[in-house]
């Protein structure tokens, strides 16, 4: 293996780790929504670009590159977007944090 | 690389069941959007395993598409449950 | 090997997620269930190595997702749907259908891995065969796909692209219930924050710079006209999210559309009763790229009017005013 790929295959394994540390986040008993969309949004749209970078890495400079260097910015545009709509929309609707008595705002 | 894809693989099951027990729909949303993210990176590394540059296209129209109707079903729904909030109140 | 293997998972959770719509007991989450489910079919399908179909499953899905809701939420405003929901959700679930139908498909599932890689039955491939080794020789095109524009199957192509362009007339046509609901120069109650427009309008150029790329990419590579035409109405989408007016004349997007639709008969028509496409010699090739380019344009361009009709027709419901006089207008033909 030559330098480039080990630096790539360390790079993927950060993105990995992150997205790994993420679903402790997304199954904490006793949180609610607003604490899972902070912390999933945040380490998914992290392990994306990392993992991203490393491929990119990997091959070099060539025209793949130029398209994951593309994919990028869209995702680093588009994820935290969703992240923030789907906040925004959940506040609107009057879905405040978990209910104790039942009267939660489930479909 | 097939590592990277078995785990991306192994990772749609936790958002799954999220998306499955989710207590309200938001999360459901939320489970939705992140198997969409993990869905945009099977298909990079697919493309980057079997060298096919082609497959990028398809991943970004992908990613356009899936977040554009993931944010048109939170705008809908937060309308229909402010207005039932209000028919609620009343 | 690992491809297989990955595309029998996808496959067992592509079952799964089916079952999960089956049982599901409220509407929205048959929404959310059926994007997840849309989402792991394109992957399938690109797996499975047809990736013009796995793009038009994913963005078909994307706009019927928004389709779907619209409806829905006009429904339930009516507020007879609602209390129909509240009833129905009140009965206690039966586990016992649930897990006999999870064990049920994981048999069939685990049969169908165990079972199917050892199979020695083909289907015959003889037609294929032909096609995929005489497509150069025959026609010229680099794809075997343009090769259908090209050679193969023209008159199927036109008595296909004939059915498609009545089937999206009749779905405008049918929704138009009332034709004073799109009113030109006003705003949309879509809410939209300042930081979704900024977001929005780094996006927009993108993509509209990706579908001309795709457009003049496609006699080459796989998609063509329809992702080029899809990358289009994305970007009409994407600019109604940072405007929010309905500025844009639909009448005249329909009627550009049956325009478009009546090029694409005439130009393969003249095509291949003039013949300068099959011409063997030194500008063969050339006019066979032109010609491909220029399909994939209109094809692309009738694509992205299509969607975007339809688009705006759907979200322009909800400018409908609100109960007693939607009552009104739903419940015409009824009495």
């Amino acid at each position: 293996m030559s330098v480039q790929e080990i630096v790539s295959f360390i790079i993927m394994g950060i993105g990995i780790a992150f997205m790994l540390v993420g679903i402790i986040g997304m199954f904490q008993p006793k949180k609610d929504f607003y604490y899972r969309l902070l912390v999933a949004c945040k380490i998914d749209t992290i392990g994306l670009l990392t993992i991203g970078i490393g491929l990119a890495i990997r091959h070099g400079f060539s025209f793949f590159t130029g398209k994951i260097i593309l994919i990028i910015i869209i995702i680093m545009v588009l994820n935290p977007l969703v992240a923030h709509i789907i906040a925004q929309a959940a506040y609107r609707s009057g879905y405040v944090s978990i209910c104790k008595d039942g009267d939660s705002f489930d479909h | 690389m097939y590592i990277v894809l078995a785990i991306m693989l192994g990772l749609l099951v936790p958002y799954g069941i999220r998306v499955a027990i989710g207590p309200s729909v938001w999360d459901r949303l939320l489970g939705m959007n992140l198997i969409a993210c993990k869905i945009i990176i099977i298909i990079i590394i697919f493309a980057s395993v079997s060298e096919m540059t082609f497959l990028m296209d398809f991943a970004i129209l992908y990613a356009v598409s899936g977040f554009i109707g993931t944010i048109f079903i939170a705008l809908f729904l937060s309308e229909r449950d402010r207005r039932k909030g209000q028919e609620d109140k009343e | 090997m690992a491809i297989a293997l990955t595309t029998e998972i996808l496959l067992v959770f592509w079952v799964v997620n089916a079952i999960w719509i089956v049982f599901a007991k409220k509407t929205y989450r048959v929404m959310i269930f059926f994007g997840v489910f849309s989402l792991i079919t394109s992957v399938i399908y690109l797996f499975l190595g047809a990736p013009d179909v796995a793009m038009a499953e994913a963005g078909i899905s994307a706009f019927a997702t928004i389709f779907f809701i619209v409806c829905i939420e006009k429904y339930y405003s009516r507020g007879s749907g609602l209390k129909a929901e509240m009833a129905s959700a009140a009965k206690p679930r039966n586990y016992f259908k649930l897990v006999a139908a999870f064990a049920f498909v994981a048999m069939l599932c685990g049969l169908f891995i165990f079972f199917v890689p050892t199979t020695t039955e083909y289907a015959y491939t003889e037609l294929r065969d032909l096609y995929l080794f005489q497509f150069m020789r025959d026609v010229g095109g680099r794809n075997a796909v343009t090769a259908i524009y090209l050679g193969y199957r023209v008159y199927d192509t036109l008595f296909e692209a004939l059915l498609l362009v009545t089937a999206v007339v009749a779905v405008i046509h049918l929704s138009w219930f009332d034709r004073t609901i799109v009113a030109d120069g006003r705003h949309s109650e879509v809410e939209r924050s300042r930081m979704t427009k900024f977001a929005m309008r780094i996006v927009c150029p993108i993509i509209l710079l990706f579908g001309m790329y795709l457009v003049m990419n496609g006699h080459i590579s796989a998609g063509g006209g329809f992702l080029g035409g899809l990358a289009f109405a994305l970007f009409l989408v994407c600019r109604f999210m940072v405007l929010g007016v309905y500025d844009l004349p639909i009448e005249k997007a329909m009627k550009l559309e049956e325009l478009v639709f009546i090029n694409i008969i005439i130009l393969p028509i003249f095509a291949i009763f003039t013949g300068f496409i099959y011409f063997y010699g030194y500008a063969t090739e050339m006019f066979q790229n032109i010609y491909l380019i220029a399909m994939n344009f209109l094809v692309g361009l009738k694509v992205a009017f299509g969607f975007f009709v339809l688009f705006y027709r759907y979200i322009a419901i909800e400018r409908l005013p609100d109960k007693e006089e939607v009552v009104e207008a739903f419940d015409d033909g009824e009495d």
